[in-house]
C-alpha cells in the first residue's frame, strides 16, 4: 500500500538516525521506542541493507541484526550527513501540534500534564519554525465537564469505585448506580467506560450527563475486559437488535448524520427512508416527537403509536 | 519482483541527503537500483534510443517527480539547481534539512505520546507517529509508563469524512476547492466554490470555514454534508486568510447554543434533567410540577417537544405556538 510505503520510508529515515547513536541497540527497545512491532522493525532492517547512495559503490548501509541486537558496521559510508535528525514535515508538525493543543484544552486535565503539554508544544513550534504555521489551519475542541472529569480521573488513579447520578436521555430520568471506572476517553464529548455494578455489564457514560458524582471508599474491581475499539464508532448495534424504519422529509435528513444506520434510501420528495437498529426502540420516541412533520416512524408500529399518544397527552395539557 | 517503493524512496532520500553537489537526474537514475531495474540507464546508455526507450523515459520522469513529491511530503527540502551549462541537478542540503536542537524531558515526552495517539485519520495518525519517531531519533526520552501519574485519558479525534483529507491539504496549500454541498434541510446538493481557510472539529464533527466565491461571503460547511469528490485547483488563492475565523460561534448558533432570550416552562417533577441543569430560575409549583426559566435560542421548540407531556411551555406565546404546532403534526401521525 502506498500509504505504508510513505510511513515506512519516514520511519526508516528516523531509524538510521537512531541506530547511528546507539550501536548494538536491542530489537525490543528500538521497536518500543518507535511504537512498532518487532516484526515491523525486522522488516525495516531487511530493507535498509539495500539502501545507500549507490548500489554499485559498495556504500550500502551495512546494518544487520542477530534478532536480539542491531549493528551498523559502516555508519560513515553514505556521507557524513546520513543519520542527522531530520526536520519535521508540515503534516507531522500539524498532526502533533493540533492534537497537543486540543488535549491541553480538556477541562479537568491534570495541571502537571497540561503544563508539560504546553511546554512541549512551545518547543515543537520553535523546532518546526515556519512549518508550524500550517497547523493553524486545523483546530479541535473537546467537550468535557471539568469537575466530573477530575473526579473520574482521580478514581481511576486511586482505584476507587464511584457513585453516579446519571441522566438517561432515552428514558428522560436520572438513575443512581455504582460503577468501577476503567478508562476515560474523548471523541467529541468525553466519556468514562466503566463496569456498572447495577447491570453487571460494561457501560459507557457521557460525562456531561453525570448529574452528581461521589468517590466511594470501596476498591474498584472491574472484571478484566477488552477495551472497546473506538475506531468502530461509539454506537455499535448488535445484529439481533430490533429494526426501526424512519421516513423523513428533506427537513429531517439530519437524522442520517446523527444516527448510525444500516441504510438510507433516497425518496422521490427529497427525503430519506432510514433503517437502523437499536436494543431499545422505545428510546427513539424522543426522535419521533422531535421530527414533527419532518418525519415519521414506519416500524415498529408500537413506537409510532407511543409517540402519537405522547403528543396527544401533551396537547391535552395545553387545552387543545 | 519489482523493488518496493519504500526502498526506492529511501535510496533517493539517502542520495539527495548524502551529496554535497547537485546530482543530475541521470546520475540518480543510474545510482538507484529500482530506477535502473525498471527503466534502464536511459539515453547515453548502452541501448539505442527507440520508441520504447522514449516511453520508458517518460515513465521514469513521472516516477521521479512523484518520488520527489513524496519525499517533500515527508519534510525533505529538495533544491533544484541549474548549473552554468544549463544542467539541472538536485540535492537536499544538510543545513536546511536538519532538525534544530530540541530537548524534551520525560514529562513532555509522555504528554506528546498521548497527543500523538489521538488521530483516527490515517494520514495524520501516520504523520503524528512519524513526528514522534523523528523526535525520538533526536534523543527524546521514552516514558516508561505513559499513564503512571498522568491523567488516565484517551482523547480521540475522529475524521471519517471523505472530504477531510483533500480539504486539509487544500487549506494547507491555499488552493481553492469545488464540491457539491447539501444544506441541512435541502434534498439536492449544490456546487460550491470555496477558498478554504480552516477546519475545525467540534463535538466530534468537522466543519470548514472559508470564502464562498459565488456568494462573496464567509461561510461554514459541515463536512458530512459534502457529497461526492472535493476537487482542488492548482493555482493557489492569494486573498488573505483572516487570523480569527468564527467557526465555533456559527456552529453553536446552528445548534441553538446561543440564547437570544428566555422561556418559561413547566416541567414534571423528576423529568427534564438537562433543562433543569441550564435553568436560570426554578420554582416548585407544589403540584408535582416545577416552573423553570431557561435560555431560549434557535431550535428550542424542537428540543422541548422531545419531552412530550412532561414539559409545557408557558411563554413566550410564539414558542408555545411552535411547540403546539409540532405536537399536532406528531399526533396526526
Amino acid at each position: 500500500m502506498a500509504g505504508n510505503a510513505i510511513d515506512q520510508t519516514r520511519r526508516m529515515l528516523s531509524l538510521v538516525t537512531y541506530l547511528r547513536e546507539r550501536p548494538g541497540a536491542r530489537v525490543a527497545d528500538v521497536a518500543r521506542a518507535f511504537g512498532i512491532t518487532e516484526d515491523e522493525l525486522i522488516g525495516d532492517l531487511d530493507v535498509l541493507p539495500m539502501c545507500g547512495t549507490s548500489f554499485r559503490g559498495g556504500d550500502l548501509l551495512d546494518i544487520d541484526t542477530d534478532g536480539d541486537r542491531i549493528w551498523w558496521h559502516n555508519p560513515d559510508a553514505s556521507g557524513t550527513s546520513t543519520g542527522e535528525p531530520l526536520r519535521l514535515a508540515a503534516d507531522e508538525a500539524t498532526a502533533l501540534l493540533v492534537a497537543a493543543r486540543a488535549v491541553a484544552t480538556l477541562p479537568g486535565l491534570r495541571e502537571s500534564d497540561r503544563q508539560a503539554l504546553v511546554r512541549a508544544t512551545a518547543k515543537i513550534e520553535t523546532a518546526a519554525g515556519d512549518t508550524a504555521a500550517a497547523s493553524s489551519r486545523l483546530s479541535v475542541t473537546f467537550e468535557s465537564e471539568g469537575g466530573v472529569f477530575a473526579d473520574v480521573d482521580r478514581a481511576i488513579a486511586e482505584r476507587r469505585r464511584v457513585w453516579l447520578r446519571y441522566y438517561s436521555p432515552a428514558r428522560d430520568e436520572l438513575t443512581e448506580r455504582e460503577v468501577d471506572p476503567i478508562r476515560l476517553f474523548a471523541v467529541g464529548h468525553t466519556y468514562v467506560e466503566a463496569w456498572c455494578r447495577l447491570s453487571e455489564a460494561r457501560r459507557t457514560f457521557r460525562l456531561d450527563r453525570v448529574a452528581e458524582i461521589r468517590l466511594l471508599d470501596e476498591r474498584s474491581d472491574p472484571p478484566p475486559v477488552e477495551p472497546r475499539d473506538l475506531s468502530e464508532g461509539l454506537v455499535q448495534p448488535a445484529a439481533e437488535d430490533p429494526e426501526v424504519v424512519v421516513e423523513v422529509g428533506p427537513g429531517g435528513r439530519w437524522v442520517a448524520e446523527y444516527y448510525p444506520h444500516d441504510s438510507a434510501e433516497e425518496l422521490p420528495d427529497g427525503g430519506l427512508r432510514i433503517t437502523l437498529r437499536t436494543p431499545d426502540p422505545a428510546s427513539l420516541r424522543r426522535l419521533a416527537l422531535r421530527l414533527g412533520r419532518d418525519g415519521r416512524i414506519v416500524t415498529p408500529p408500537e413506537l409510532a403509536e407511543s409517540a402519537r399518544d405522547a403528543a396527544r397527552e401533551a396537547l391535552a395539557a395545553y387545552g387543545e | 519482483m519489482a523493488i518496493a517503493k519504500a526502498e526506492r524512496l529511501m535510496n533517493l532520500a539517502l542520495c539527495l541527503l548524502g551529496t554535497r553537489r547537485p546530482l543530475s537526474k541521470r546520475e540518480l537514475r543510474t545510482s538507484i537500483e529500482a530506477y535502473l531495474e525498471a527503466f534502464g540507464p536511459g539515453h547515453g546508455g548502452t541501448s539505442a534510443p527507440s520508441d520504447t526507450a522514449t516511453g520508458s523515459e517518460d515513465a521514469f520522469n513521472r516516477m521521479f517527480e512523484r518520488d520527489k513529491d513524496d519525499l517533500r511530503e515527508l519534510g525533505l527540502i529538495i533544491e533544484t539547481v541549474e548549473s552554468v551549462e544549463g544542467d539541472i541537478g538536485y540535492l537536499a542540503r544538510r543545513d536546511s534539512n536538519r532538525l534544530p536542537p530540541i530537548t524534551l524531558d520525560v514529562e513532555e515526552a509522555a504528554a506528546l505520546g498521548v497527543a500523538a495517539k489521538v488521530w483516527q485519520q490515517a494520514r495524520l495518525a501516520g504523520a503524528a507517529s512519524g513526528a514522534l519517531q523523528k523526535l525520538r531519533a533526536a534523543g527524546m526520552p521514552l516514558a516508561e509508563d505513559a499513564y503512571e501519574g498522568h491523567s488516565a485519558l484517551e482523547p480521540r479525534i475522529p475524521a471519517h469524512e471523505a472530504a477531510f483529507e483533500p480539504l486539509m491539504l487544500a487549506a494547507r496549500d491555499r488552493r481553492p476547492v469545488t464540491f457539491d454541498y447539501r444544506k441541512a434541510n435541502s434534498a439536492r446538493a449544490e456546487q460550491r466554490q470555496v477558498e478554504p481557510w480552516t477546519l475545525e472539529c467540534w463535538r466530534g464533527h468537522w466543519y470548514l470555514a472559508g470564502w464562498d466565491r459565488d456568494r462573496g461571503a464567509e461561510r461554514v460547511f459541515r463536512l458530512s454534508r459534502i457529497t461526492g469528490r472535493v476537487r482542488s485547483r492548482g493555482v493557489p488563492f492569494t486573498a488573505p486568510v483572516p487570523d480569527h475565523v468564527t467557526v465555533r460561534e456559527t456552529v453553536e448558533t446552528w445548534a441553538g447554543e446561543n440564547a437570544t432570550g428566555t422561556a418559561l416552562i413547566k416541567v414534571r417533577a423528576g423529568h427534564g434533567y438537562p433543562l433543569r441543569a441550564r435553568a436560570i430560575a426554578t420554582r416548585d409549583l407544589g403540584d408535582g410540577w416545577d416552573e423553570l426559566e431557561i435560555p431560549s435560542g434557535h431550535g428550542l421548540d424542537a428540543w422541548l417537544v422531545e419531552f412530550g407531556p412532561d414539559v409545557i411551555v408557558l411563554g413566550p406565546a410564539e414558542l408555545r405556538a411552535d411547540v403546539i404546532d409540532r405536537l399536532r403534526a406528531v399526533a396526526k401521525g
